[in-house]
Formats: structure tokens, C-alpha cells, sequence
């Protein structure tokens, strides 16, 4: 459907390139606007609330994987006892038999806890899985039906930004959940031992916590650049290589190379930056824990000594003493290692930013499909694209009866293509209004096939390819629709004609091959509406001929609208419009 | 750290990265050292303290005062703080080195790719080779990040055997086997299992990437039939094994942690256990002992665990990497240009036409040295409009620029007016600067046209090569387009190569080739770099 103008005008083009030469952002014209700020600060909320949503989605994996942690943490604690219970068995000179049980209770539990580890990273990868599947079936129904975006950001989106969540739902959640619980665990089971050394832990949670919340707040702006940085060299590159016969054939290897050198060595320093944050906070909280083990030690210590400058109501035999030395790490390992999955959770918040303005097209009121060929009226339609100064097409009024032939010609740069798109929802109509049989144009892309200027060639068979247009097309059905197009010749040249692999780049297609295999695509689909747009631009004379012969065939029976420069095309329709 | 003992392009890369950055990775190495021995010298010296404060205490108030608390206590906090300072150090400049020296492979791996032959080269599709430079060149940071693991390994083994000698001979051994074992078990597990997992992630992550730049270039067509959903459950067909393969090397990881576990628990009971005759205090310093040294070897097991994926890595680099660009050879200039039998001379035009699919572009790229490896190819002496334009994206300014480097802006502007674009480039507010989005798609068809004749233009050299240079153009501008071409090359004696079927661009060449649809060679598709592994 047509979007409203005024969302467009939210989403930046932004496009993710730097200039060669410039090694600067080429930045977007809103970003001169006043509310240009205020924009990017609803963005940001917006990916908060975006990532809080699909947070929900992972919940009961997640959930199980915290609770595997707390049983982690009771081996922990299992581990500390044994730990402590033997050395105390030696102390006290109770035997063999004792010491081997301790023993092997620590031992034990150290294995349990090895083999939790395991569960909780296969189970978080599998939460992983299932997550960024449903993601990637979100995100292609808002690339490949909702508004249009720049190939490079929605191949990045597809790829880099469902990856940059990956490591937030297998490491970040299940530990956060973890953080909040397993050191009060700890702590609990200290007071078993040591009342009072299990206050000075708790005390000593307070800076902790102080510097958890700084590591959230410090690195985010950071984590964002660096995500950019790496949308952009993923992009740039990715352009790059497309135009790669250009780039051979002008010898601009060395400006290519030296625009990468400088895009790559970006998202290194700007990585380095990130580190640079989150290592600096996993020192701090590795310092507060060494400082407060070492003051849980100083404490034990002096207890047993007896020499504590204050009376204490509590006297520490050396089990007591050594359990909770061994088990006071182990407060502070939770939240450090919720510290170092911290960039996880940060990658996820700098991609969500992106991935938010990934909007799935609006619902649209369900309509029973066009069963034979609709009228279309254009009244007073304009259009215009974002960051345009003048409208593409102004004032467009047509009245196209039904099962006519309509050709829109006119100058390069007309709008005749635009028309065609404005159709399909993919050129914003920004004044008058499109309609199908006198009804309000809603989404008829269901209704109309169409073959456009550069048809999508699949690296597979040319059956697979034509088969797009209707998947459930039979193997004759497709082979007519090649012979009607005019593909015969194409095919018979070929070996295993319609089995014919193609690669992604088309090789051994010709252009007015592959125009042919798009009009076989439109073919194929049997809808009431056809748009072919310069259907025979780079054919010749003759090749022109026998493709109107195709198209007069494919317009039998539908309502056609065809762009084109060619007299010769034109002709054929019942209708001429110049723009 | 290679283990594969026959050197490739990617290796001595990275030994010239590692030369390079030697100041940073040896400064991690040594903060490593430090790390690791400070960590396990922590634990040691706090159990000690603990078991002699517990034994002077029983013994007595006299040797409770004559206790010195204060070196252990000491100790504890300068360590803590040196520990804490050696990691910052070590996890900054370690991983600093590597991500500059990864900066640096990157633009070699385009740089390779473009030296490689075309018939290589182009088969290579985008998704693939974005892969490559992103993904791959990620995947052999720990060649960087590794090398220091070996060293905090050894460090934290060190102090560990060290502090357990005072126990005695037994609980240093017994931990010096648990960590021998620990070693090996991982390194054996992480090839059986880690290597392939890690091996598959990224081979299908380039096969991902590649459904992914083939499908969104196709946005407008998949839309027209209705095939977002589709292409959402093709893209998650073609992740799902990327997904089994993460699982398993989640998998793999699990069980070389779960491994070293297992061994830690045994080497803590059996370095209590022989301590145990000794006394108490040596007892706990040893089991403390045992813990901290196996806990060392935690690098070294995840460096191991990552293997898999540098290696499979650095074939798939290799395969590109060995196209590394030889020195410039200034290939001179020719004097004629051959060309369908025809033989041009300097300021000569021809017109080539023929049925579409007969092979005229094809022709021309092979000219160009597109089509087969063609080193001698005088690129030089082109100016190329090739059929689908062929616009990189970016600015007006950085597709011009393209051609010509240091061209100033009136240059630019003077290219732009004889190709008729000039009027169109200065109506948008941002001139030159407009930004022309990918392939030109904020472009007409007749725009991108012009615009990237008006980059031909801009290259200086003796041949135009121009294909369908008027192609979706209407007639008024088609006319204008072309009676400005023949001025320009009258005014500066280019010769001509145009590849049309329309009368107007073809009235200004007196000589011209028919070419017959029987000449056409067999469609063939090239081999893609990715077979060739």
C-alpha cells in the first residue's frame, strides 16, 4: 500500500556509503533539519521498546536456560563445602574415609557444573535459532512488502543485524536473569557459615552494582558507531563488487581499495572504542570483586586469629572460614560475566536501531481477488519522492477501460515508470487518488503480474525462474508460457533448456532473453492486471517486432498498462498517453 | 601457531601484520604472563593466609600476635591490583593489534580480487565475496588473539606447580598431568567436533549472504508476485543449516568446557588428597593451587575452539588471496584496434549492430578483458559505457570520480553537459553531491544512461566504447545526446566503438558491422571461485 508521506519523511535515506574522496558520511538532508535530534531520539526509543518486544518472543527458552544457571550455582556452592569440608577433615585429623568423601564431592561437583555449562550454551544457541528465524520472516515481509530500502541496508539488516542478536538471547538474557539472583544464592549460604562475612558481601554489592550501571550507560553511543562503521564497510563492499567490470575497466582499483582501507580501519578504531569501554568495566568489576574477596579474607583471617579490633558475636572455625573464602569469588562471578556478555546486549541494541525502522506493512483490509479484468482511473495523481525537490508525476489523470491496452510514453525521466510503481505501492502517491473498478486502490499486487526493466535473474534452472511468477505452475504450464514469450530459440540453444542453471549474475542470458523470461513470468501468472514496463528496450528492429507479437498475446484478456519509448510498442495499444 | 606447514598468501599476511604490530602483541603476551601468575599466586597466598591465621589461632593468643598479618594481606591487595591492571592491558592491546592488523587484510582481500582473473573474479558473487572480506577476516582475529594465550597458559601452570611444590613433589604432579590431559583432551575434542561446526558457520554464512544480496536486488520483482513470505522461508531454509552448524559448535564448546571441568574437579581432589600427609594450610594451598592452574588453560581451550574457523577461514581467503597484483605494467597504447575483423585506426568510428543475444557486449567486454584472463589488456585506452551502466553508489560526484580522480568540479560539470545530464544534476539541490542510490535507482533509466556516459567522457583515452549509449532516451534528447558527441569527438579525435540498434547514434558512423546471430559462441557458465576449493 501507499505509505503516507509524513513516515517517509522519518526514515533518512541513509545511505551507508562514504564518499571515496571525501571519507565523510554523506550526510542525509534531514539531518540539517531543526528536528533532526528529536528524531533520532525517538529512534532510540523506538529500538528499546523493539527490543523489549522481541525480548518477550525468546522468554521461555530463556527462562529455562536461568534456571539451569541456578542449579549452577548450587554446585557452586556444593564445591566450596567439599572444598572446605576436606581440608577441615585434614585439620582435624578425621580420616581417610572422610576426606575421600569431601573430595569427592567437590569433584563432583565441579563436573556438574561442566556439564551445565554445556546444556545452558546449547540450549541458549537454540533459543538463538529459533529467535532469529522468526526475525529473519519478519524482516523480509517488511523488505520485500513494506516500504522500499536501499539494497545494501537490507541485505546488512538480513544478515549482519540478525546476526548482532545472536549472542544477546544465547549469552545476555539467560545471564542477566541469573546476575540478579545466583549472588544473593551465594550470599544465603554464606550465613550459613558467616553471618557477618555475609554482610560485608552484601555491602560490598553496592559498588558493584554502581559499576554495572555505568558499563550499561558509558559504551551504547560507542556500540552504535561501531555497528555503523560495519553496516557501511559490509555495504560499500558489497556495492563495490557489484560494479566490479566498472571498476576493472576504469582501473579505479587503487581509489576502490583505498576507500575500503578507510571504511575497515573506521570499524576497527571504532571497535577498539567499544573494547576499550567494555574492558575498562570488566577491570573495575574484576578489581571490586579481588578487593572484596581479599576483605572477606582479612575478615576470616583475623576472626580466627581472634584479633579483630571489635567484638563480633561469631567464632569462625576453619571449615566455616575456608567455605566462605572459597565461595565469596563466586558472589561476584555472576555479574561479571553478565560485564562481558555486556557487548552482546550492546551489538543487539545498536542493530535493533536499524532493524526498528524495518516496519512490516500495514494490515490491509482483506478483498476478494479481481476475477476478470478491472478498469483503472488515475485522478490527479502525484508523485513524489523523498528528499525530491520537484514531484516525479504531476496532475496524471487516465481512465483505462477494462481489457484495454494503455502505452505511457514520454521524455526519460517522465515518470512513466513511476506510474507503473504507484500501481504496485512502491512510488509514494502524495496527491489524488488511484482507483480499481471505482474503488479506492488498495494492495493489487496480487492482481497484477508485471516485468520490469531489469527482471530477477535466481541462480537456478530458467524453469525455477519463470516458476517465480506462480509456484505451484506445472511443468507444461511453464513450458508454454516460455514458448509464448518467445523463449524457444533461447531454450533449443541451451543445454537442458528449460533445466538450464543460470548463475546470479545471468550469465549466457542476453538482454532481450531475459526480457522474455520476465514476460514469461508475467505469463504464467494469470492476473487481471499486466504492466510491462519498456518491455523492449535493447532489442532490435526484428526482435522488437516478435516481442509486441508476445505482449499483444499476453494482453489478451487483461488490463494493460505498458512504459515505453518504442512508436512500435505503442501502436499496439488502444490507448496512447504522452507525459 | 599454524599448523599446516605449507605457507599461503593469507600467512604471510599475517606474518607481516604480526611483524608490524609485534610492540602490541608482545605487550600482551607479557600482561598475559603477569595475569596468569598473579591470579593463581591470589588464590594460593589468600588459602594460605586463611589455614595459618586458623592454625596460629587454636594455637594460642602468644602465636596469634606473633602472626604477621600484614605481608600476606598485603600481598593480596597488590596482587589484586596488579592482576587487574595486567588483564586491562593485555585484553587492549592484544585485541587492538589484531583489529588493526584485520583493517589491513581487508582492503587486500578486494585488492586480490580484482587482480584475479575475471573469469574468477566476476563468478564470485557479491554475497560470497562480501562474506570473505567481513566474515572470514573476522574469523582469523585469534590468529592475532591466540598468540598469548599459550603464554597466560603457562604463566598461571607455572605459579600453580610452583605454590603446589610447597606441598610437595606429588600434588605439583599430579596437577601438572590434570593439566597436560586438560590440554590434550581439548585440543583432540575441539578438532573431532569444534573444527568442522566452526568450519560449516562459515562457509554458510557466505551461502546466506548470497541468497540474501540475491533476493534484495529482486525486491521489486518479488513484490510484484507477492513472494515476501517466500523469500523470508527461503532466506530461513538456507540459515537453518547455518543454525545446525552453530548449535553443534555450541555443542563442541560445551563439551570442552564440560571436559576441563571434569578434569579440574579430579586434579583439586588429588592435590588435596597428597597434601594431605603435609598439613592443612599446604592441603588448601594446593587444591587452591589446582583450581587456579586448570582455570589458566581457559584461553588456550577456546583458542583451540576457535581453530576451526581461522582454518576454514584461511582457505577460502587463500582462494581469493592468491591473486595478489603484481607490479603495474604500463601496457603502451595500441595504435589500431581489432575488433570483429574490422581494424580501426586512431579517431576511426564503428557501428556494430545485430540481433540482441548475438554477442555484441559480449564482444566488447572481451575488449575490455572481462570475459577471460587477460593481463595484456590495454585498459587504458577505453572509456566504457557498458549496457546496464553500471553505477556505483554513492554521489554524482563519487560515479564521476570514478573515471577520473582528480578531475575539479568544472571538469565534471563539462562532462555532465555533453552528455545532457548537466541541466537535470543542477536542478537537484544537491548538485553534484546528490546521492544517486544503489545502481542509480534514484535515477531514470535514460539518467543513469547519461549519467554514466558522461563518466565515459570523463577518461581520457583514445577509444569510446559505448554500448546502447541512447537506450531509453526519447528522441528529442537521444538527438541532442548524439549531435554532442560527434562534436566532442571531432573536437578531440577519440575513435569510436558504438554498439546500437537506433538510427540516430548510428547516422554518425560511417563504418559499420553487421553482426550475425550465427557468429554467437556457446552460452556457457563460468566455474565460480567457490567450486574450485
Amino acid at each position: 500500500m501507499i505509505r503516507p508521506i509524513e513516515r517517509l519523511a522519518l526514515d533518512p535515506p541513509n545511505p551507508p556509503f562514504l564518499d571515496p574522496d571525501q571519507g565523510e558520511r554523506i550526510s542525509p538532508p534531514y539531518t540539517q533539519l531543526m528536528g533532526a535530534r528529536i528524531v533520532q531520539f525517538d529512534r532510540r526509543d523506538l529500538a528499546k521498546t523493539w527490543l523489549k518486544q522481541w525480548e518477550r518472543t525468546v522468554a521461555p527458552t530463556v527462562r529455562r536456560a536461568s534456571l539451569l544457571a541456578l542449579v549452577d550455582g548450587l554446585a557452586a556452592i556444593a564445591f566450596a563445602a567439599g572444598l572446605a569440608l576436606s581440608v577441615d577433615a585434614i585439620a582435624q585429623g578425621l580420616g581417610a574415609a572422610s576426606l575421600a568423601i569431601w573430595l569427592a564431592v567437590a569433584a563432583l561437583a565441579l563436573a556438574v557444573r561442566g556439564v551445565l555449562a554445556m546444556a545452558t550454551g546449547v540450549l541458549g544457541a537454540r533459543a538463538a535459532a529459533n529467535a532469529k528465524a522468526a526475525l529473519r520472516l519478519t524482516l523480509s515481509r517488511a523488505v520485500f512488502a513494506g516500504p522500499r530500502r536501499p539494497a545494501g541496508e537490507a541485505a546488512t539488516a538480513l544478515v549482519e543485524g540478525v546476526e548482532a542478536l545472536d549472542g544477546h538471547v544465547a549469552r545476555f538474557l539467560p545471564t542477566r536473569l541469573s546476575a540478579g539472583v545466583l549472588p544473593l544464592l551465594m550470599i544465603a549460604a554464606a550465613a550459613v557459615a558467616s553471618p557477618i562475612a555475609a554482610v560485608i558481601m552484601l555491602g560490598t554489592l553496592i559498588p558493584f552494582i554502581l559499576a554495572m550501571i555505568l558499563t550499561g550507560s558509558a559504551a551504547a553511543s560507542e556500540a552504535r558507531a561501531q555497528f555503523q562503521a560495519l553496516e557501511r564497510l559490509s555495504a560499500l563492499f558489497l556495492d563495490r563488487v557489484r560494479a566490479l567490470p566498472v571498476v576493472l575497466a576504469f582501473q579505479a582499483e587503487g581509489a576502490t581499495t583505498t576507500a575500503l582501507t578507510r571504511s575497515a580501519s573506521n570499524l576497527a578504531e571504532r571497535t577498539i572504542r567499544v573494547l576499550r569501554v567494555a574492558f575498562l568495566s570488566s577491570a573495575a568489576l574484576e578489581f571490586f570483586a579481588a578487593l572484596s574477596v581479599a576483605l572477606v579474607a582479612v575478615y576470616c583471617g583475623f576472626n580466627l586469629l581472634r584479633l579483630l579490633p571489635f567484638p563480633v558475636p561469631e567464632q569462625l572455625d576453619l571449615a566455616r572460614a575456608f567455605f566462605v573464602l572459597a565461595l565469596a569469588p563466586e558472589v561476584y562471578a555472576p555479574m561479571r560475566r553478565l560485564a562481558a556478555a555486556y557487548h552482546d546486549r550492546q551489538a543487539a541494541e545498536a542493530a535493533a536501531e536499524s532493524l526498528s525502522t524495518f516496519e512490516a506493512p500495514a494490515p490491509r483490509p482483506a478483498r476478494a481477488p479481481l476475477t476478470a479484468a478491472p478498469s483503472l482511473r488515475f485522478d490527479g495523481v502525484e508523485i513524489r519522492y523523498p528528499d525530491t525537490d520537484a514531484p516525479a508525476v504531476r496532475d496524471f489523470d487516465l481512465v483505462a477501460p477494462a481489457g484495454s491496452i494503455t502505452a505511457l510514453v514520454g521524455a526519460s525521466g517522465a515518470g512513466k515508470s513511476s506510474i507503473l510503481n504507484a500501481l504496485l505501492g512502491l512510488a509514494p502517491v502524495t496527491a489524488g487518488a488511484i482507483s480499481v473498478n471505482n474503488n479506492p486502490l488498495t494492495d493489487i499486487s496480487s492482481d497484477a503480474a508485471w516485468a520490469g526493466q531489469s527482471p530477477l535473474i535466481l541462480p537456478a534452472s530458467i524453469a525455477d525462474n519463470i516458476a517465480l511468477a506462480r509456484r505451484d505452475a506445472g511443468r507444461a504450464e511453464i513450458a508454454a508460457a516460455a514458448e509464448r514469450a518467445g523463449l524457444g530459440p533461447a531454450l533449443a540453444a541451451r543445454p537442458g533448456g528449460l533445466d538450464f542453471v543460470l548463475d546470479e549474475r545471468g550469465s549466457g542470458l542476453s538482454g532481450g532473453e531475459r526480457r522474455r523470461l520476465s514476460l514469461a513470468r508475467a505469463l504464467l501468472k494469470p492476473a487481471p492486471i499486466l504492466l510491462l514496463d519498456e518491455p523492449t528496450a535493447n532489442l532490435d528492429a526484428e526482435a522488437e517486432a516478435a516481442m509486441i507479437e508476445a505482449i499483444r498475446e499476453a494482453a489478451r484478456g487483461r488490463t494493460t498498462l505498458i512504459a515505453t519509448h518504442s512508436e512500435a510498442v505503442a501502436a499496439l495499444a488502444d490507448k496512447v498517453v504522452r507525459l | 601457531m599454524t599448523r599446516s606447514p605449507v605457507t599461503s598468501p593469507l600467512d604471510d599476511l599475517i606474518r607481516a601484520q604480526k611483524r608490524q604490530r609485534a610492540a602490541g602483541l608482545r605487550l600482551a603476551a607479557l600482561s598475559t604472563v603477569t595475569v596468569g601468575a598473579a591470579s593463581t599466586l591470589l588464590l594460593g597466598l589468600s588459602g594460605w593466609f586463611i589455614v595459618a591465621s586458623a592454625a596460629a589461632g587454636a594455637a594460642g593468643l602468644a602465636a596469634a600476635h606473633a602472626f604477621n598479618v600484614l605481608l600476606p594481606s598485603a600481598g593480596i591487595r597488590f596482587l589484586a591490583i596488579l592482576r587487574t591492571a595486567a588483564r586491562y592491558g593485555e585484553r587492549l592491546s592484544g585485541h587492538a593489534a589484531a583489529l588493526r592488523a584485520l583493517a589491513a587484510i581487508r582492503p587486500a582481500v578486494f585488492e586480490s580480487l580484482a587482480a584475479a582473473p575475471p573469469t574468477e573474479s566476476l563468478a564470485l558473487s557479491r554475497g560470497e565475496a562480501s562474506a570473505r572480506l567481513v566474515q572470514d577476516v573476522d574469523a582469523i582475529e585469534t590468529r592475532f588473539v591466540r598468540l598469548s594465550a599459550p603464554w597466560s597458559a603457562a604463566a598461571g601452570l607455572g605459579a600453580g606447580v610452583a605454590l603446589a611444590l610447597l606441598a610437595g613433589w606429588i600434588p605439583a604432579l599430579s596437577i601438572l598431568t590434570a593439566a597436560s590431559a586438560a590440554t590434550l583432551l581439548a585440543r583432540a575434542l575441539a578438532r573431532r567436533y569444534s573444527a568442522p561446526a566452526r568450519a560449516a558457520i562459515q562457509a554458510r554464512t557466505g551461502a546466506l549472504k548470497d541468497s540474501v544480496a540475491a533476493l534484495v536486488s529482486a525486491s521489486a520483482e518479488l513484490r510484484a508476485y507477492g513472494l515476501a513470505d517466500w523469500a523470508g522461508e527461503t532466506l530461513n531454509a538456507r540459515a537453518a543449516s547455518l543454525e545446525d552448524a552453530r548449535r553443534a559448535a555450541a555443542r563442541a564448546q560445551g563439551l570442552i568446557i564440560a571436559s576441563q571441568s571434569v578434569i579440574a574437579g579430579l586434579a583439586v581432589a588429588a592435590a588435596v588428597a597428597s597434601a594431605a600427609p603435609a598439613d592443612a594450610a599446604l592441603a588448601a594451598l594446593a587444591g587452591l593451587a589446582a583450581v587456579m592452574s586448570l582455570d589458566a588453560l581457559t584461553s588456550l581451550a577456546s583458542a583451540f575452539d576457535q581453530d576451526g574457523a581461522a582454518r576454514e577461514a584461511r582457505e577460502r581467503l587463500n582462494a581469493v588471496l592468491r591473486h595478489r597484483p603484481g607490479p603495474a605494467s604500463a601496457s603502451a597504447t595500441p595504435q589500431s584496434l581489432t575488433l570483429l575483423g574490422q581494424t580501426l585506426g586512431p579517431g576511426e568510428r564503428l557501428a556494430v549492430s545485430g540481433p540482441s543475444g548475438c554477442g555484441k557486449t559480449t564482444a566488447i567486454e572481451a575488449l575490455l578483458g572481462l570475459r577471460e584472463a587477460g593481463s595484456e589488456t590495454p585498459r587504458g585506452a577505453f572509456a566504457w559505457l557498458p549496457q546496464d551502466a553500471g553505477l556505483v553508489a554513492g554521489t554524482v560526484r563519487d560515479n564521476l570520480r570514478l573515471a577520473a580522480p582528480k578531475a575539479s568540479d568544472e571538469d565534471l560539470w563539462a562532462a555532465l553537459d555533453e552528455a545532457c545530464l548537466a541541466d537535470r544534476v543542477r536542478a537537484a539541490p544537491e548538485g553534484l553531491s546528490a546521492y544517486v542510490g544503489d545502481d542509480g535507482e534514484r535515477l531514470s533509466g535514460g539518467e543513469r544512461r547519461r549519467l554514466a556516459l558522461a563518466r565515459a567522457y570523463l577518461r581520457d583515452a583514445p577509444w569510446l566504447l559505448l554500448d546502447e549509449p541512447t537506450e531509453g532516451l526519447d528522441p528529442v534528447t537521444e538527438a541532442a545526446v548524439v549531435a554532442r558527441l560527434d562534436a566532442r569527438l571531432q573536437r578531440t579525435g577519440q575513435g569510436l566503438v558504438l554498439v546500437s540498434h537506433r538510427a540516430a547514434p548510428l547516422a554518425i558512423c560511417p563504418r559499420r558491422v553487421q553482426f550475425g546471430a550465427q557468429e554467437k559462441g556457446p552460452a556457457t557458465v563460468s566455474p565460480s571461485l567457490v567450486s574450485t576449493l
